[in-house]
């Protein structure tokens, strides 16, 4: 306790300079809240934007499908059943479910052609499940045994399109021929998802159906729950009643590269963290050397007295660890303001990504808002505080193993 | 008995290829409760011969005896050790910890020994600040005292865990005749009470009258050894 006591009273004995130091190890707690509480936005967003707009919560699909579904292929579809459909509202915390149908277009505007992602959809479910219809910006949503469609307003701008315009969907059958659907635009949307809005055209699940000779055949059932984080366990017990060659899989699955993708970001957010926070701990190993230097002879005086090296360096890391949580409690605080500022006005992403075009493989656009975890500003603290003890450790010994009568004689 | 014995006690300081002699084979005894006073012009080997007394230092040949055992083979851990219960020391410049009060400085000692509760610790801390006359500044910081009453702070802070041996390098040279009178008579009537044992190095007449023993120290050689009653 004394000497607790003696490191906080070492710590006012320059107190510009335990500021300034202080202040480093703040500004890196800063740029990492920060960074981390942007990343919790862009995930948080990116989720929701696949939850909402193009998995839902759970998917089911046949396992053989579902390993070649970024090709969109025409076999290994389902052929819906009363019993599977059961089985699926049966899930615990179900609250809607809806079939939809992916394959491969051409979107031919008469002049220019542009390979996109059709995807049939039931217009009477597809809502309970999806959030597209609110994103609608002209128009409404395509109507059941129609050749209506609707895309993005990018794509639409992209093939020179207006909403009532027609467009020409041309597509291999089943049977590897060649298919036309002269479909007329009812829709625009404009959802924070880019890809969405640059290369998907969303059509009458029947009409597709029909167009591509495949009967009532789906690529998937998207399945939306009460709660998000019952996802995955949901996925797990469906699976356990599920028979081959169905597979239920959550929203996780299905934006597996993105989270691979953001857990490269986390690594290279600590990479960046370790980084800033080494350059503070330069600040504490001069703030320490400096400390010493200036109380050379009182060292001197406390080797005569009798005290060990041990308890020199301990008095040192008391100090630096007192530097480390002023600069904790600082760069929280300073944390906590910038990421309210964050979230009061939004980073608009468009000044980030080039208006909107550069999405680095984000599935978003817009303003995006950080957020923030409880868990990350315990690791920071704790980090920093760490830190600028290690720090303090080597200069504190060459301190404590100084000669004790060149100290007391240092001039 | 014989607190310190010094036997054949050299010293040779290498300074790059030429090697500097300090002590040139000092024999000497000390016994428990003298005042001792070392002398002789400055580069002599009087701060040399007070620090290997003072265990802050190792000989290059000979041998010292504190309190009949042998010091030679320790190593600096164990020195600390000898230095933490046994020694107490009051240097030319104070050396107190100038963001403690006069109080904590002196506890500061008595921590380290940590045989005493915190209301024993107090009481003696405060007794002692008493006696040395600084009761009524006990919580005053070193800038807030003046020579004299610093240098009381360090004699206070030297005896307060009750050594056997107190070294005071020059402990009056920072300080004006009068306040120095002062602090003598002060550590005098310290020796008296607490039958602690007292060496000095100085250039002083003052501290010399006050002695009883003179030691004469000259290129590194005792040349006299005196006693006074």
């Amino acid at each position: 306790m004394f000497f607790l006591k003696m490191a906080f009273k070492n710590l006012t004995r320059h107190k510009r300079r335990t500021l300034i130091t202080a202040l480093i190890i703040a500004f890196a707690i800063l740029i990492y809240i920060m960074t981390e509480g942007l990343m919790i936005g862009m995930t948080e967003m990116s989720f929701n934007n696949i939850i909402n707009l193009e998995s839902g919560h759970l998917q089911v699909a046949k396992k053989s499908y579902w390993d070649d579904r970024e090709e969109l292929p025409l076999d290994n579809l389902i052929s819906p059943t009363e019993e599977l459909e059961n089985k699926i509202e049966e899930t615990t915390g179900f609250k809607a479910m809806t079939k939809r149908l992916n394959f491969s277009i051409r979107l031919n505007n008469g002049i220019d052609e542009l390979p996109v992602t059709g995807v049939g959809i039931d217009p009477g479910q597809d809502s309970k499940v999806f959030r597209l219809n609110k994103y609608l910006v002209k128009g409404k949503m395509p109507r059941a045994g129609t050749s209506e469609i609707i895309m993005g307003t990018k794509l639409a701008e992209l093939m020179g399109f207006k909403n009532g315009d027609y467009a020409i969907l041309l597509f291999r059958t089943d049977e590897d021929t060649f298919n036309t659907i002269d479909g007329e635009i009812v829709g625009l949307f404009n959802t924070p998802h880019p890809s969405l809005n640059e290369s998907s055209v969303f059509l009458p699940l029947s009409t597709a159906q029909s167009r591509l000779n495949i009967e009532n055949k789906i690529s998937h059932y998207a399945i939306r729950l009460t709660e998000q984080d019952q996802a995955i366990p949901a996925a797990k017990r469906l699976n356990s009643r599920l028979k081959d060659p169905y597979h239920a899989y959550s929203w996780k699955d299905a934006a597996q590269s993105l989270v691979t993708m953001l857990e490269m970001q986390e690594i290279e957010t600590q990479v960046i963290l370790a980084i800033i926070l080494t350059l503070a701990a330069v600040g504490i190993i001069n703030t320490v050397i400096l400390s010493a230097l200036e109380r050379m002879e009182e060292l001197g005086m406390m080797k005569a007295l009798g005290m060990h090296e041990r308890e020199i360096v301990y008095t040192f890391m008391l100090e630096a660890a007192g530097i480390g949580i002023i600069g904790g409690i600082m760069g929280i605080i300073m944390g906590v303001i910038g990421l309210a500022i964050f979230n009061i006005n939004g980073i608009d992403m468009s000044a980030l990504t080039a208006g909107g075009n550069m999405t680095y493989g984000f599935p978003l656009k817009g303003t995006i808002y950080a957020g923030w975890e409880l868990n990350s500003f315990i690791f920071v603290f704790l980090y920093g505080f760490f830190i600028s003890i290690l720090a303090s450790v080597f200069p504190a010994l060459w301190a404590a193993r100084k000669d004790p009568i060149k100290a007391i004689y240092h001039r | 008995m014989s607190l310190i014995k010094l036997k054949g006690l050299e010293k040779t300081y290498q300074q790059g290829k030429i090697a500097v002699p300090a002590l040139r084979g000092v024999d000497l005894e000390i016994e428990s409760g003298e005042f001792t006073t070392i002398f002789g012009p400055s580069g002599s080997g009087k701060t040399t011969l007070l620090n290997m007394i003072g265990c802050l230092d190792k000989s290059t040949a000979g041998e010292i005896i504190f309190d009949e055992h042998s010091i030679n083979d320790l190593n600096s851990k164990e020195l600390a050790e000898v230095r933490r219960y046994n020694l107490g020391f009051i240097f030319q410049s104070y050396n107190l910890i100038p963001v403690l009060t006069a109080f904590e400085n002196v506890e500061f000692a008595i921590r380290l020994i940590e045989k005493h509760s915190k209301k024993e610790r107090k009481n003696r801390v405060m007794s002692l600040l008493e006696e040395v006359g600084l009761g009524e500044m006990a919580h005053r910081r070193p800038n807030e005292l003046s020579g004299g009453q610093k240098q009381r702070v360090a004699i206070a802070r030297a005896l307060i865990k009750e050594p056997k041996l107190v070294l005071a390098d020059e402990p009056t040279a920072n300080l004006d005749s009068e306040t120095s009178q002062e602090v003598l008579e002060l550590m005098k009537e310290m020796n008296r009470e607490l039958n602690t044992t007292f060496i000095f190095s100085t250039h002083d007449p003052q501290v010399m009258d006050y002695a009883r023993r003179l030691i004469e120290i000259k290129d590194g050689k005792i040349t006299n050894d005196q006693r006074r009653d």
